[in-house]
């Protein structure tokens, strides 16, 4: 998958790592403070925008901040609100959200290598993985590489918090506001969950599979959305997917 | 929109529908992401999965959406995603100028055929 903030970044806010002699909450403050960033910004309009999808199908605010604060993935929270709202059988819903998460585990183990301590600690390791979703990959593998290994725990606790953070205030701001908007700020500030992962997927797409992919996705979903169960998901979802990979499989094959 | 889900419910509905089939990935790379290869074609098809998925939902988004967005034609909403995408690819993949275009034509289209 490729980069969601792919352009480089200036001289000014590479990686300072400053003092190399920081303590651990030095490194969490640090860590903090690299979370005040562009990237940030489009989190927290992003998450607004989810917030306003949230008021507009009446989704309790608690439990919308919650699955920011625990899903942490945005397009799965995305498929969560969604597939309820259609009325998806939850079986159904989980197994479309485990496989959209799946793209997490090569994530994970990828930027792993960074966020440890000199010292093996399974348990830092679990927490710290917590905070990976697009967002705390780029810039872990940014800026963590640069970082003495008893920085990069505390470092990245900060970094993913104030994400967090950004990111929950969003959804929160977002919730809040869509309800007082008059209708065509409303129908806009809606709008901006499809339009922005319309342009952020077609940003992602690097092959013909990926094409394929989101054109049947796209395109199977209308004439399948009067199904019952969740159907309309996993055919359009599952169904679509598999017919892309076969396809770039056997172009693969012939070329 | 009639649908409505208790706090309560919602909050358990997060956890275990949303939060482990989420969570498990994370943990499972932590435990044993040694043994995976990135590039196998089991990922390949997740990977195509994945972005069926996110495709479908979108859809669903635009042809099925909640009660604000659904006094605006079908026709407008399509028209509007298709512009921002277009000015996406035109404008050096530039994202925010995306965004901004594609809300602007929705705006543009309300205030213009009336809202």
């Amino acid at each position: 998958m490729s980069s969601l903030i792919s352009s480089p970044e200036p001289p000014s806010s590479a990686p300072h790592p400053g003092p190399r002699h920081r303590s651990a909450p030095g490194w969490f403050l640090n860590g903090m403070r690299h979370g005040i960033s562009v990237p940030a910004l489009v989190l927290f309009a992003s998450y607004t925008g989810f917030g306003a999808l949230l008021q507009g199908v009446n989704f309790p605010l608690g439990a919308g901040l919650l699955s920011t604060l625990l899903i942490w993935a945005l397009p799965a929270q995305v498929i969560l609100v969604g597939g309820l709202v259609a009325g998806t059988a939850l079986p159904a819903l989980a197994l479309a959200i485990g496989l959209s998460s799946m793209r997490l585990l090569p994530m994970v183990v990828s930027v792993a290598p960074y966020m440890r301590g000199p010292r093996r600690n399974v348990f830092a390791e679990l927490l710290c993985s917590h905070y990976v979703a697009m967002t705390l990959w780029l810039e872990g593998l940014r800026l963590l590489p640069h970082l003495p290994g008893e920085a990069r725990v505390p470092f990245t606790l900060g970094l993913g918090n104030m994400l967090l953070s950004v990111s929950v205030t969003g959804t929160a701001v977002g919730y809040l506001i869509a309800g007082s908007l008059p209708g065509p700020i409303a129908a806009a500030f809606l709008f901006l969950t499809p339009l922005s992962f319309s342009v952020l997927m077609v940003r992602n797409a690097v092959g013909f599979t990926d094409w394929l992919a989101l054109a049947a996705g796209f395109l199977i979903m209308p004439f399948a959305l009067g199904l019952d169960g969740g159907l309309d998901l996993l055919i359009a979802g599952v169904g679509g997917g598999s017919l892309a990979y076969v396809a770039g499989r056997l172009r693969r094959g012939r070329a | 929109m009639s649908w409505q889900l208790g706090e309560g419910a919602a909050i358990l509905i997060v956890v275990l529908v949303g939060f482990l089939p989420t969570e498990v990935w994370r943990t499972l790379a932590v435990l044993a992401g040694r043994r995976v290869e990135a590039g196998s074609e089991v990922f390949l098809w997740v990977k195509a999965v994945a972005a069926a998925l996110l495709a479908a939902v979108v859809a669903r988004l635009l042809f099925d959406p909640a009660a604000p967005l659904q006094v605006v034609p079908l026709a407008v909403r399509l028209a509007a995603v298709a512009g921002g995408v277009l000015a996406f690819m035109l404008t050096r993949r530039s994202v925010f100028v995306g965004v901004l275009v594609g809300e602007a034509l929705l705006v543009g289209a309300i205030l213009a055929f009336g809202g």
